[in-house]
């Protein structure tokens, strides 16, 4: 018998309020899980659309919401001959309702700008022109607004007809429904308005050289900022909001398991006062009892995080289905965050486990005696 | 069959245990358990403490196995106080092998890991504590038990699963308290025949706490105590019963 077969003795000792104690904690890591992975998703896919549309560094102004402000498409020729720069496509994204959809990507692309050139046409075609009223729909905007080649779309009070579906390589260009820069202008009243510059650097621009074409851009354009494709998101005041509530809304679902946690090995070792006297009477050292109960609490925190992982994900994969975030993002089912939750699972059940083991390390061997 | 005996015979020549004024006060000294005991206790000796409920036997006990300090007084181990012994832990787990009247076994543990489980401070390998704990409860007639959870053995099996528990790292005295108060008459005799074997087999020196006159009588020496104080320290024959006291 190892030591570690006593530790998991003393768990299974009262199966059902350890199982209770599991869901309390996993239900923590699966909220950690679930928010902070989509909120990281968020982060990731919008990154993968620019990486997908060839985007090297993005220009634009994010404030508080989650799409850019808008400023003058004008200001883009006062970057265009910078060195480094290889290409520039203009572009207006908005997020908003379109006919049954509560919010959809609306992406409207420079005609001729290479923000096209992704696009793999999966049926139909692209639009002829600027000018035509028509719209491209990425694989999964057409699934979710149920449309195909020729139908009729609706966006605000004009309508449009879909000419194309497309591949665009990523959830967001996939979500997307994408028109001609000029034509949403048109619809929207924001003519001579873009909220995005994508650039394209010349080809061996190092990371170092591209920092300080990020910093020259931004110097030449103030309504704006110039940063590495990713980076932008990172940097948005809208997404480190959303970041935030995510951490803070799932460490309060921690803090509930933490408590969950800490009373059950508080009544472990109030159950078992004269089991740990009688382990003390026998020879067993005082630290070994508080490894005793701090490994028991870490292994019940490893449990419950492994299956709030898995709640986590089952959870996320709810979410990616709902249609107010289908289309919009793929959850971060990354390793690293399986790792991290499962980590702070652990973490929370030693820290959970200290006052239990410093109380059952108090406990007296002549107890052993008494019963 | 036990294991093999080790050679104790030194602890003959000198004390194992020397107590000199011990007393052990509780609440502040409103309750005073032990009043001032004197005694010594040579190797080998199988010790009966006697005398009635409350006269500060079991106190007397807790005192002999470090489970508790005393208020006043020496009580020393084989010349060494245990007021000032730095590692009491490692003086329960080898020195001292525990028998309790309820036995005290863990009921999530078979009768091999109960026994098992003080070997945990001695660094033995897995296998070894294993075969140990499997030659100890053989040694006590329960080679057919070792899979089996504490709810399923008699009381005196589980009795005999903690004397083997008791043994399982060779201590040189065994303390045993009341080992036959929870056992019916059958069972009694076999406990302190099992006991009595292995206090001839091995040389350990048994103390034993009993309120039984008759199991008293089986010691070679018997200490009554009454009203925290000893009151006869003898051959267990001349045992003069509580109303004569």
């Amino acid at each position: 018998m190892t030591f570690f077969i006593v530790v998991l003795r003393g768990l299974l000792r009262r199966p059902v309020r350890t199982g209770l104690t599991l869901v309390g904690i996993s239900i923590g890591i699966g909220a950690v899980v679930a928010l902070v992975g989509m909120s990281r998703g968020f982060e990731s896919s919008w990154t993968a659309g620019m990486k997908s549309r060839g985007t090297d560094i993005v220009v634009n102004s994010m404030g508080s919401s989650l799409t850019p402000k808008p400023f003058p498409a004008s200001v883009r020729d006062r970057i265009t001959q910078l060195p480094g720069i290889a290409a520039t496509s203009t572009l207006l994204v908005e997020l908003m309702g379109i006919e049954n959809s509560e919010m959809m990507i609306v992406s409207a692309r420079e005609w001729g700008g290479f923000a096209w050139d992704n696009l793999k046409v999966i049926s139909g075609r692209l639009p002829h022109d600027a000018a035509e009223r028509a719209v491209v729909l990425g694989t999964t905007a057409a699934e979710m607004l149920h449309k195909k080649v020729g139908d009729p779309l609706q966006i605000e009070t004009e309508e449009l007809s879909v000419v194309g579906i497309v591949d665009g390589g990523a959830v967001v260009e996939n979500g997307a429904v994408i028109l001609s820069l000029s034509l949403l202008q048109e619809i929207m009243g924001t003519a001579g308005k873009i909220n995005i510059i994508d650039v394209r650097v010349k080809p061996g621009t190092d990371e170092t050289a591209m920092r300080r074409l990020c910093d020259e851009i931004t110097q030449r354009i103030p309504e704006a900022r110039a940063e590495a494709a990713g980076e932008h998101i990172r940097s948005s005041q809208g997404y480190r909001i959303i970041n935030a509530m995510s951490w803070g809304t799932s460490l309060l679902a921690v803090l509930v398991g933490v408590l969950g946690v800490m009373n059950t090995m508080l009544m472990t070792v109030f159950e078992r006062k004269q089991e740990i006297s009688i382990l003390l009477a026998i020879g067993w050292r005082r630290s070994r009892i508080v490894r005793l109960i701090l490994w028991e609490s870490a292994l019940l925190g490893f449990f419950g995080g492994v299956v709030g992982v898995i709640l986590g994900v089952v959870g996320m994969q709810v979410l990616e289905r709902t249609p107010a975030i289908r289309g919009l993002l793929q959850p971060d089912l990354s390793p690293s965050l399986m790792a991290l939750a499962v980590a702070i699972a652990v973490v929370v059940g030693i820290l959970s486990g200290l006052y239990p083991a410093w109380r059952s390390s108090r406990l007296h061997p002549g107890a052993a005696l008494q019963g | 069959m036990s294991p093999a005996a080790p050679d104790r015979s030194h602890d003959k020549k000198a004390p194992v245990f020397e107590a000199r004024g011990l007393k052990k006060e509780y609440d502040d000294g409103q309750v005073q358990a032990l009043r001032g005991v004197d005694f010594q206790i040579f190797g080998g000796e199988f010790v009966a403490i006697t005398g009635p409920s409350g006269c500060g036997k079991t106190t007397l006990l807790q005192l002999l196995g470090a489970l508790d300090q005393p208020s006043a007084g020496t009580l020393t181990y084989r010349g060494t106080s245990l007021a000032v012994m730095p590692d009491l832990a490692a003086y329960r787990a080898r020195e001292i092998g525990f028998i309790f009247q309820a036995f005290h076994l863990l009921p999530t543990f078979t009768a091999e890991e109960n026994v098992q489980m003080p070997m945990f401070e001695t660094g033995r390998p897995i296998s070894e504590r294993r075969e140990r704990a499997a030659t100890l409860l053989k040694s006590v007639g329960l080679e057919h038990r070792l899979r089996h959870f504490p709810s399923k053995l008699s009381g005196g099996e589980r009795q005999r699963v903690a004397i083997a528990r008791s043994l399982a790292n060779g201590p040189g005295v065994l303390l045993a308290d009341e080992p036959t108060g929870n056992l019916d008459s059958e069972n009694a005799h076999a406990i302190l025949d099992l006991l009595s074997r292995l206090h001839e087999e091995q040389a350990m020196t048994l103390v034993l706490v009993t309120h039984d006159m008759t199991v008293a009588r089986r010691a070679s020496r018997a200490i009554q105590m009454h009203d925290g104080r000893v009151v006869f320290d003898g051959d267990p024959a001349q045992l003069p019963t509580i109303s004569a006291i």
